[in-house]
């Protein structure tokens, strides 16, 4: 599975804290949905148990959907494919005085 | 990679302002006289290495176009903990329903002021435009850290990502 079981179980726990409500409702006015981390930990524990096809693919399908969402907007900037040339060379010198 | 003797420096700032990233040193500027305590200090060092990342790993346009700086302002502000609930109250800004998202667009305009000879119609125009996409990025955490809990569970994706991605 992409996460050990242990980490659904674990999410799914955070999620359902009373402090996780707060800090979601404080960012999104609204409550947080945790069904889905307690359907993946359950896919997740029938995939490691019964190596269950159906599991496995559930499984993968929400983790997909998860990346899909975290992507879905257009960056404001385009992606640099290597560090900015000057980001370790030293500082001009008057800087050291 | 960050080393801390080339990309930070400790200054005595005007005004009150507790930090800075000068884009064209890659160096995160932190006033010593303007930071008191350690939980501001780890607050400003967050709020700054995220202007830091996002030079890092894209072509910001500092200094040419108002969205890229609104855009990243965004994200500190966002991810930082500037705007969590506790340092709001500190501010006599009381509000619980989404308010996280009014106090974002606040302060980005408020940095976007600091640093640049813009009006504020301007600054609140850019924010407004780079709201949606910006306040959703939450590279490198994939979460908002709210606090050290969210932090460490953030760590454990990004030490897990090979697993994870190859196995999706």
């Amino acid at each position: 599975p992409p996460r050990p079981c242990e980490a659904y179980r674990a999410e799914w726990k955070l999620c359902r804290s009373a402090r996780h409500f707060l800090h979601h409702y404080y960012v999104h006015g609204e409550r947080p949905a945790c069904e889905q981390w307690r359907r993946d930990l359950a896919s997740c524990r029938e995939w490691e148990e019964r190596r269950s096809a159906e599991a496995q693919r559930s499984l993968c399908e929400s983790e997909r959907a998860r990346v899909q969402a975290a992507r879905k907007h257009a960056l404001v900037w385009a992606l640099r494919q290597s560090p900015p040339a000057d980001w370790h060379l030293p500082l001009p010198q008057e800087e050291k005085d | 990679a960050v080393n801390k003797e080339r990309h930070f420096s400790c200054e005595d700032c005007d005004g009150n302002v507790s930090g800075g990233f000068d884009a064209s040193m890659s160096q995160i500027v932190l006033c010593q006289n303007n930071i008191g305590n350690q939980a501001h200090m780890n607050r400003v060092v967050t709020h700054e290495l995220i202007h830091a990342f996002d030079h890092c790993r894209a072509h910001v346009h500092w200094f040419t176009d108002v969205r890229h700086l609104a855009c990243s302002e965004v994200r500190a502000a966002n991810l930082s903990g500037d705007c969590s609930l506790v340092n709001e109250i500190f501010r006599l800004h009381f509000g619980l329903k989404q308010h996280h998202q009014t106090c974002v667009r606040d302060r980005a305009i408020l940095s976007i002021l600091a640093v640049r000879n813009v009006s504020k119609e301007v600054a609140r125009k850019a924010v407004d435009e780079v709201f949606e996409s910006c306040f959703n990025d939450h590279e490198p955490f994939g979460r908002i850290p709210h606090n050290k809990t969210y932090a460490r569970y953030a760590h454990r994706d990004f030490q897990n990502r090979d697993r994870y991605y190859s196995n999706i």
